[in-house]
């Protein structure tokens, strides 16, 4: 099948959720109240490191607000994102914590009749701390006799201690890297750095919770998996998953900061569980800003080549600086794929490449340390790509929960709703699953409703993560579509009086309705609408689906970047300036929205490559921003690059075991931004850049160094590729 | 702390309401008249996402005290489509396929009606200049500034919101 | 403990006073004393309640004292106090003569808290990167201080004190800032250098030159973010005065700046960039105040 025969799949009508955003109607989270509704607070930590030695929460529970310490919750200890089973899942946190291990740690969560009240409450509780050592890099954690900031973890049941705060090392060995090294003409060795990255969703966290009459609960939060939440949340207080409902709302954002059940999500439940009243706990932009970010890292790489430039050995140690809690959460932010393996069987590569070098002029780019003005220009490229989805378990070897569910059904004028728990982000997968299913059953695009949902009557889904949305989740509802399709073939042969094998059903825009009909006996026609009818008025019954499904393979999401930048080698500031930003997703199923996700990608990776980082102070472990969004430093719409200077482009691939051929964008759409960035910079400076981000500092600094013409340039950019001894 | 009384208009609407002194426009817009359209971003002006108008200026309704809106004409998000037809720029947001997560969406709307309202037909360095406050983190804002340059092409009128 | 601040609300208590008059202000002001604070755009002030670094117990909104609004021209230019940042820099007058503040005023972070703040606030605030100060330093502008008896003119370049401080007393009212008329063949310039453009400053600069042929017969150079106060450079401009103007002489002034000035390392920038780029900007802007000065000769 090739993708222009395809009817809903493809177009870029409005987004079914665009009338409602652009009105104000659309609810996040942070809109819902109900009545009765508490307001909670969470009082958070201002040390890094600290054990606290005693809490009084007496003056606020004399002003007339419910409290929650660490004496309240649960002292079982549960890792708060849920995609991997139990063999590799650390657990190491508590509802609110006994001991400080980051600034901003929960610590007390306050529940009041108004906001003004559990402010003050929050404010009049008194804790005692006896200060730790603060460590806020990875030497200092792994000296001898460094404070532990976890004694031990929990791993399948079995407490297991940590030495030198290393909770755990993970070594992936493939095949012989000796004899790779030995049979390479050139090795080069590198080291990368980069930095701290705050997701900068626009919807701080929030949670609200009512307590019900049957002793479960009802829980709107900001979250990517309603199922995991709920999941977490009855673990955690011991109630059956039958009681705990949590429901679907908008997102307003999320990168990855939400793969994880927030830490305001369980503290807000057991407030509302103590006080018996709905409790909201809308976050602050501060305490978000606390409370996730993408790991610093850092990277020695070495690599083996032959002279042709195959690659044919590797070794890489990378330390992510993912010491939970340590100064500061971590979380998974776009980009950091799962390591998975995939089956390739649709590669836009060569294409992305031919495109984005013809959109950028890749010929004609700088020749590195060539220019000698004031402002340089310099063209860079990288590629990259994304598994959609994480694939099988035991293929991956990561033991990774991932599946997709779906229901999908035939209401009584022909209209569908399609029942999915799987979050949107914002990118349009909800939309685009929608359309799939339109494309299946052969009715118009509009005629599929999404429909708010809830955990208590979707079927499961692991997490819109991974870039799975469309490539797994629609599967999944394709596959229900699939199965409502033959039923509305089966009962439209009978009313129709032909066989079923000689239906199809179209979409005819002028009728608005899906049309089922027998191509060589133009007389046996109806609309699915009509069919509907005749069920509903017959008492034949709804015609539905649920289905439920896991996709075995994780193809790669391809992305390509070309990017131009502009140097002012006065102040070191970098523009961006153009940009040819490709994407190999197999089918596109949401044009414009697709377009729309790599060039947020662009400006997501231009932060990250040039301007963000939310780093501490390392003594005192505060945010140097604290959390302040002031200094936060997301690009703005005066960062980016003129609208006719960012060209997207699409390969024409057809993914064989994607719905209609499609594969994930999402995640992938960021990756390669900094590499490109930073090859962009050597294109117009000639000076290689191994730390993230490339501050007006830092390229100052290497100008100087050029400049001086010193032998230092040899430190910063690492030595040439060495020959390996015949 | 005393308590204000303030009366104002409210997407047109007359409305007089009891507040405190410390109490934010958005958070009375928010709660008090249940207009969740209005969004809290950061809390100190950075990202625009709580912009509103008063008296036709496009404001921060975070940084703006409620009981210093007496007597003023506040319009949000929900007093922007006339009835059930949508502004010119709101069609515009969704012809461009300028809203993603849409969490930003009814400031950068706010703050788009304010520069269309002097300058009907803004190049696209006048939308850069005018837009540079509101932060949007997903779609890297090309299809934005599409959308407030297409504006001028879109009649009010254009599109009715289907009835219910 | 900076943790636990709370920017959704605002959480101190204080009681709102709206008066209409500079009167009324006045006497509210010798009411509620020193725990009082003047609230103009809010921009600044809401967003310092906020982070807990001000609690005032009355908070006086100066906007219904219309007198306090409004810019007039003449010889010179009085700029009320309460003028908004976005109606300087669309004032016809400011355009054409004082570039300068144009430019500053049009660097000021983003739109609505150019239309919601005011020179006045940008001023009493007295923060070190405030953008206006150095515009108004070069423009040789002063600031009226009012109480309910008094009245006295104070030099901009002799008001700010350190961060956060002023020379105002407890009473006083900063109620317009007043600029003479440029020199003839005179010419401004505002630079500034930001993380990102809706920013506060790294480092900012302002320069005035006034030129006679390609003589530079006199000169004012300020420059926020790079010491505790916006200051006013002396040396690099007694290095200038009576000099060609020449770009060799704009750097060689530019170097006097990047050494004089005692900048700091904070989250915005370290200090050793922050006096590299300060010579650019400075640079720079002479050389377009330059500029300005010859096309201003000419008309």
């Amino acid at each position: 099948m090739s993708a222009t025969q395809l009817k809903s799949v493809g177009d870029s009508s409005w987004r079914k959720d665009g009338i409602s955003k652009v009105t104000g109607s659309e609810q996040y989270a942070p809109d819902i109240s109900v009545d009765r509704m508490w307001y909670g607070r969470v009082l958070r930590s201002p040390h890094a490191h600290a054990r606290i030695v005693s809490v009084d929460t007496s003056a606020a529970e004399a002003m007339g607000a419910v409290c929650l310490t660490f004496a309240d919750v649960p002292q079982t200890r549960y890792n708060e994102r849920i995609v991997s089973t139990p063999p590799c899942l650390y657990r190491d946190r508590t509802v609110v914590a006994d001991k400080a291990r980051h600034v901003g740690e929960a610590l007390v969560g306050v529940a009041a009749p108004t906001e003004e009240l559990a402010e003050k409450a929050l404010r009049s509780i008194k804790i005692e701390y006896e200060v730790l050592q603060v460590i806020t890099t990875i030497e200092q954690a792994q000296k001898d006799g460094a404070d532990p900031v976890h004694d031990t973890v929990l791993l399948n049941g079995e407490d297991k201690p940590i030495i030198n705060n290393v909770a755990v090392q993970r070594t992936i060995d493939v095949g012989d890297t000796v004899k790779g090294f030995a049979e390479s003409d050139f090795v080069i060795e590198r080291s990368f750095k980069t930095g701290r990255i705050y997701h900068a969703q626009m919807e701080p966290k929030t949670v609200i919770c009512q307590p019900e009459a049957d002793g479960g609960i009802t829980v709107w939060a900001s979250t990517q998996s309603i199922h995991n939440t709920r999941i977490l949340l009855g673990q955690i207080y011991g109630l059956p998953l039958n009681k705990v409902n949590v429901k679907k709302v908008a997102l307003g954002g999320a990168f990855g900061s939400s793969i994880q059940m927030n830490s305001v999500t369980p503290i807000g439940v057991g407030l509302a569980l103590k006080s018996g009243h709905p409790v909201k706990i809308a976050t602050t932009r501060e305490e978000d800003m606390h409370d996730h970010v993408r790991y610093p890292s850092e990277i020695k790489l070495k690599l083996g080549m032959k002279k042709d430039g195959t690659l044919i050995a590797g070794e890489m140690h990378a330390f992510e600086f993912k010491l939970k809690q340590y100064v500061g959460l971590g979380g998974t932010f776009w980009g950091q794929g799962p390591a998975s393996k995939c089956i390739i069987r649709s590669d836009g590569v060569p294409e992305l490449l031919k495109t984005g070098a013809e959109l950028i002029n890749w010929d004609k780019r700088p020749k590195p340390g060539s220019q000698t003005g004031r402002m340089r220009r310099g063209i860079g490229m990288a590629r990259g790509f994304h598994t959609s989805g994480v694939g099988h378990a035991k293929a991956s070897g990561a033991e990774m929960i991932d599946y997709s569910g779906a229901i999908v059904k035939l209401n009584e004028d022909g209209t569908v709703d399609l029942i999915q728990s799987l979050m949107d982000h914002g990118g349009g997968t909800n939309h685009a699953i929608s359309k799939i299913v339109a494309e299946e059953l052969g009715v118009p695009n509009h005629m599929v409703g999404i429909s708010p949902c809830d955990t208590r009557t979707s079927l499961y889904d692991v997490t819109t993560h991974a870039t799975r949305g469309i490539y797994a989740g629609g599967a999944a509802a394709l596959k229900a579509a699939k199965a409502v399709k033959e039923q509305i073939i089966d009962w439209a042969a009978r009313v129709l009086d032909v066989l079923p094998e000689s239906l199809v059903i179209e979409p005819d825009q002028e009728l608005g309705q899906g049309v089922i009909y027998c191509p060589n006996l133009a007389e046996r026609r109806m609309t699915v609408g009509d069919l509907a009818r005749y069920l509903h008025l017959n008492s034949l019954g709804t015609i539905s689906s649920s289905q439920s499904m896991r996709q075995v393979n994780c193809p790669p999401a391809y992305v390509s970047y070309y990017v131009d930048v502009e140097v002012d080698t006065d102040t070191g500031q970098i523009h961006s300036r153009r940009a040819a930003l490709g994407s190999d997703c197999g089918t596109v199923v949401n044009p414009a929205l697709a377009s729309g996700q790599l060039i947020g990608g662009l400006s997501k990776g231009q932060g990250y490559a040039l301007t963000e980082d939310n780093q501490w102070d390392p003594v005192t472990g505060e945010l140097a921003s604290k959390g302040f969004w002031v200094d936060g430093k997301t690009p703005s719409i005066s960062e980016s690059p003129l609208v006719a200077d960012i060209e997207t482009h699409f390969a024409h691939t057809y993914e064989p075991t994607g719905p209609f051929g499609a594969k994930g964008l999402g995640e992938a759409a960021k990756n390669p931004a900094a590499a490109a960035f930073a090859n962009a910079v050597y294109s117009a400076l000639g000076i290689r850049f191994y730390e993230l981000p490339i501050t007006p500092e830092k390229v100052l600094a290497a100008l100087a160094e050029q400049a001086a013409g010193k032998t230092a340039r040899a430190a910063r950019q690492a030595p040439a590729p060495v020959p390996v001894a015949e | 702390m005393k308590k204000h009384t303030v009366r104002f208009s409210l997407n047109g609407t007359p409305r007089e309401i009891t507040v405190n002194a410390n109490e934010l426009l958005l958070n009375v817009t928010r709660e008090q008249e249940k207009l969740t359209g209005t969004k809290y971003g950061c809390g100190i002006g950075e990202c625009g996402a709580c912009t509103v108008h008063v008296d036709g200026r496009p404001t921060l309704s975070c940084l703006q005290l409620a009981v210093a809106v007496d007597g003023a004409e506040v319009v949000t998000i929900e007093g922007l489509a006339k009835g059930r037809e949508l502004d010119p720029l709101q069609k515009s947001f969704l012809d461009n396929n300028a809203v993603q997560c849409g969490y930003c969406t009814p400031g950068m709307i706010m703050i788009g009606r304010n520069l269309l309202d002097e300058n009907p037909n803004p190049t696209e360095e006048e939308v850069r200049t005018h837009m540079r406050g509101q932060l949007c983190r997903c779609t890297g804002y090309a299809s934005i500034t599409k959308a407030v340059m297409g504006a001028g092409k879109c009649a009010t009128g254009d599109f009715k919101i289907p009835a219910e | 403990m900076y943790m636990n601040t709370n920017t959704r609300i605002v959480s101190p208590e204080f009681d709102f006073i709206q008066p209409k008059t500079l009167a009324e202000a006045f006497s509210l002001l010798e009411e509620h004393g020193a725990t009082a604070k003047l609230l103009a755009g809010g921009t600044d002030l809401l967003v310092q309640m906020k982070m807990e670094r001000q609690q005032p117990s009355h908070v006086i909104s100066l906007a219904k004292v219309k007198e306090l609004e409004g810019i007039k021209a003449g010889d010179g230019l009085t700029i009320g106090a309460t003028t908004s940042i976005s109606a300087i820099s669309k004032s016809a007058p400011v355009k054409a003569r004082y570039a300068a503040l144009r430019e500053a005023c049009n660097a000021y972070s983003t739109v609505s808290v150019m239309l919601m703040g005011t020179i006045g606030g940008n001023l009493c605030n007295a923060s070190p990167a405030a953008d206006t100060a150095p515009a108004l330093l070069v423009h040789d502008a002063s600031v009226i201080l009012k109480t309910a008896k008094a009245t006295r003119k104070v030099p901009l370049k002799d008001f700010f004190t350190g961060p956060g401080k002023t020379v105002m007393q407890p009473g006083e009212i900063l109620t317009a800032i007043e600029l003479p008329e440029p020199a003839r063949g005179s010419g401004s310039a505002f630079l500034k250098i930001s993380r990102v453009v809706a920013d506060i400053s790294q480092v900012c600069a302002a320069v005035m030159l006034v030129r006679d042929g390609d003589k530079i017969t006199d000169c004012r150079i300020a420059l926020g973010s790079v010491g505790p106060t916006p200051v006013r450079m002396k040396h690099a401009v007694g290095a200038l005065i009576g000099q060609r103007g020449t770009p060799e002489a704009f750097d060689a002034a530019a170097e006097i700046v990047a050494r004089d000035i005692t900048p700091i390392t904070d989250v915005r920038a370290t200090e050793k960039y922050r006096r590299h780029v300060a010579r650019i900007i400075v640079r720079d802007a002479l050389l377009t105040a330059w500029q300005r000065a010859a096309e201003g000769a000419a008309k």
